[in-house]
């Protein structure tokens, strides 16, 4: 019977409190990737302007740092092939990969740490409700930026004829979305096992720049070629949504890694002592 | 149900040091039970196997008949708790902070809520960031009152509390046990216990010392007290008052030691002119030391006569 004066509709549950809690923060994020996703926007035409060059001087790299830099697939005139060496190939996924890392890392740990999760056990929720309205509340934000990425993308990008369709930038976007909670759901398991907010952080960060560069590299030295389908980043961008849309396959290898991870924060909040 | 909490043989061992051993004791319904030990005893390493939030190493305890890994929900929803250390939403109003709580048992009366924050003087509107320590206290004791729960679990609920809240708190525990619910609230101060409890659990490195009535605890304290006289008033003069143990005699100040009731050393002194007259609590070292000895045994009364 929580009535009128003392309910809150954005404190009804851990959900909607972790969501509250995120209002600010999704604002921010939210007015960067609008930022990016312009500047991109406005610097494609001189790109176009000048591809010519700009093709001659890559042609003159030898073939293994031509690989390493722009992908085999070297185009970054097309306005799909830009998007992908540039937007989606670097600080698209590294402002979701750090939202989400965060945010998975403040879900248990963040609340252990500042000793809020005593009282918040107490009551009759139940440590698998926490960890699930957190987790939902992660993809929720992700889901957000993803959309105001794309929505950015759609309205910025035709005045600059920045057009590689509305259908494979949805693909591009849905790939960087699942990639963020992949890494999120390690950030989460991490801190639902230790407790420890900087280490969540700090070994899904490592993970996701070890494995960018495995991504980047691997295919270069033909002996270690087959580690780059280990890293998450290869099942992100290998078949280059933004102009070939969304391998199933590849979307699915995403999931699964999310589903492992918080299948292991389960395991490991549930039967951990909690430290006080 | 006569036990609300049963805790048997339990044990939650870390690293080489902290931790508890092999405790067992009982709490009745009804009852506001004390456990009380100086900080670091493992008072809230106990507490929080009650509430599921740590697992014990060995033995158990029962809460409200169930066991808090299985029935962590129903525990939950009957029990009220106040952890020793705690952080709140900063970001929160005191109201909002309390909503979330609230939304989340489900069964919280807001007229209460306010008649507790009315009562203790909290201003509910105010950003917790800017609450005093006091009244961060405030509220955490508000959240673990606020449903009516049959159970409290109240670790060090007076730290931080100013003493005309500290005797406002003592008043709602009193109201409590009226209502025939039941507190278990550890503390580190005898003096708190010995006010508010039925029974008291004393607690030192992690193992049960002993668990008294409060009565038969204050039975066998040791007060000192510091005397002034008009004029010097001779150490063997109140030696074999009932109740003296020990006796310092310098000049017109008198120092004593008195275990039980102050009223024949009172009646011996009143014979004289006293100016003044200060009372000073034992502290838990000299408690332990006087029954117990410093592993813990009892020992029989060491008493001593200096004369001065």
């Amino acid at each position: 019977m929580a009535t009128t004066a003392l309910a809150r509709p954005m404190l009804g549950s851990v959900l909607a409190k972790t969501i509250r809690d995120q209002r600010r923060a999704l604002l921010w994020w939210g007015v960067g990737l609008v930022a990016t996703a312009a500047m991109y926007a406005v610097f494609y035409p001189s790109i176009v302007e000048n591809a010519e060059i700009l093709t001659r001087y890559l042609e003159s790299f030898p073939e293994a740092l031509k690989n390493a830099f722009f992908g085999s697939d070297a185009d970054f005139v097309s306005p799909g092939g830009y998007l992908h060496t540039e937007l989606f190939g670097f600080f698209g996924p590294l402002l979701l990969l750090v939202f989400a890392i965060g945010a998975g890392a403040r879900a248990i740990a963040g609340e252990e740490e500042r000793q809020t999760l005593d009282v918040l056990l107490s009551t009759p929720v139940s440590r698998r409700r926490v960890l699930v309205d957190k987790a939902v509340a992660l993809v929720v934000g992700a889901g957000v930026l993803a959309l105001v990425l794309w929505v950015a993308l759609v309205l910025l990008g035709p005045p600059f004829d920045l057009t590689p369709g509305v259908g494979e930038l949805a693909a591009a976007v849905t790939a960087t979305f699942l990639l963020a909670v992949a890494f999120g759901a390690i950030a989460l398991a991490v801190g639902a096992w230790t407790g420890r907010r900087a280490l969540a952080i700090g070994v899904a960060s490592g993970i996701g720049a070890a494995t960018y560069l495995i991504d980047a590299l691997a295919p270069t030295l033909d002996a270690v070629a087959w580690l780059q389908k280990l890293s998450p980043f290869y099942y992100y961008d290998a078949n280059v949504p933004v102009k070939n849309g969304l391998d199933p396959v590849h979307a699915l290898v995403l999931l699964a890694i999310a589903a492992v991870a918080f299948a292991l924060a389960l395991a490991g909040f549930e039967r951990r002592d909690l430290h006080a | 149900m006569s036990e609300v909490i049963r805790v048997e043989g339990l044990t939650k061992l870390y690293g080489r040091s902290r931790g508890v051993l092999e405790l067992t004791f009982s709490v009745e319904a009804g009852e506001v039970f004390g456990y009380l030990g100086p900080n670091g005893a493992g008072k809230t390493t106990t507490i929080r196997t009650f509430l599921d939030l740590i697992r014990p190493t060995g033995g158990r305890a029962l809460v409200l008949g169930m066991d808090p890994r299985r029935d962590a929900h129903e525990i939950h929803r009957r029990v009220g708790y106040l952890p020793g250390e705690f952080g709140l939403y900063d970001q929160l109003t005191g109201a909002e902070y309390l909503a979330y709580l609230a939304a989340l048992r489900g069964d919280v009366d807001e007229q209460h809520v306010r008649e507790l924050a009315e009562r203790f003087r909290l201003d509910l509107s105010a950003r917790i960031r800017s609450l005093s320590h006091g009244n961060r206290q405030k509220l955490a004791l508000i959240q673990a009152f606020m449903h009516r729960p049959e159970l409290l679990i109240l670790d060090e609920p007076t730290q931080g509390l100013d003493p005309l809240m500290q005797h406002e708190f003592y008043g709602l525990i009193s109201e409590v046990r009226r209502e025939g619910r039941t507190v278990f609230l550890s503390s580190h101060v005898m003096p708190e216990v010995e006010r508010v409890c039925d029974r008291v659990g004393i607690i030192r490195e992690g193992r049960l010392v002993t668990v008294e009535d409060v009565g038969e605890l204050r039975a066998k304290e040791l007060r000192t007290l510091e005397v002034h006289m008009a004029d010097h008033v001779a150490a063997e003069e109140l030696a074999y008052v009932p109740g003296v143990q020990q006796v310092v005699s310098e000049g017109d100040l008198l120092r004593l030691t008195v275990a039980g009731s102050m009223d024949p050393v009172v009646k011996a002194l009143a014979r004289h002119e006293v100016l003044d007259l200060v009372s000073h609590e034992p502290s838990l070292e000299d408690i332990f030391l006087a029954f117990y000895g410093s592993d813990g045994v009892e020992t029989a009364d060491a008493s001593a006569v200096a004369g001065g």
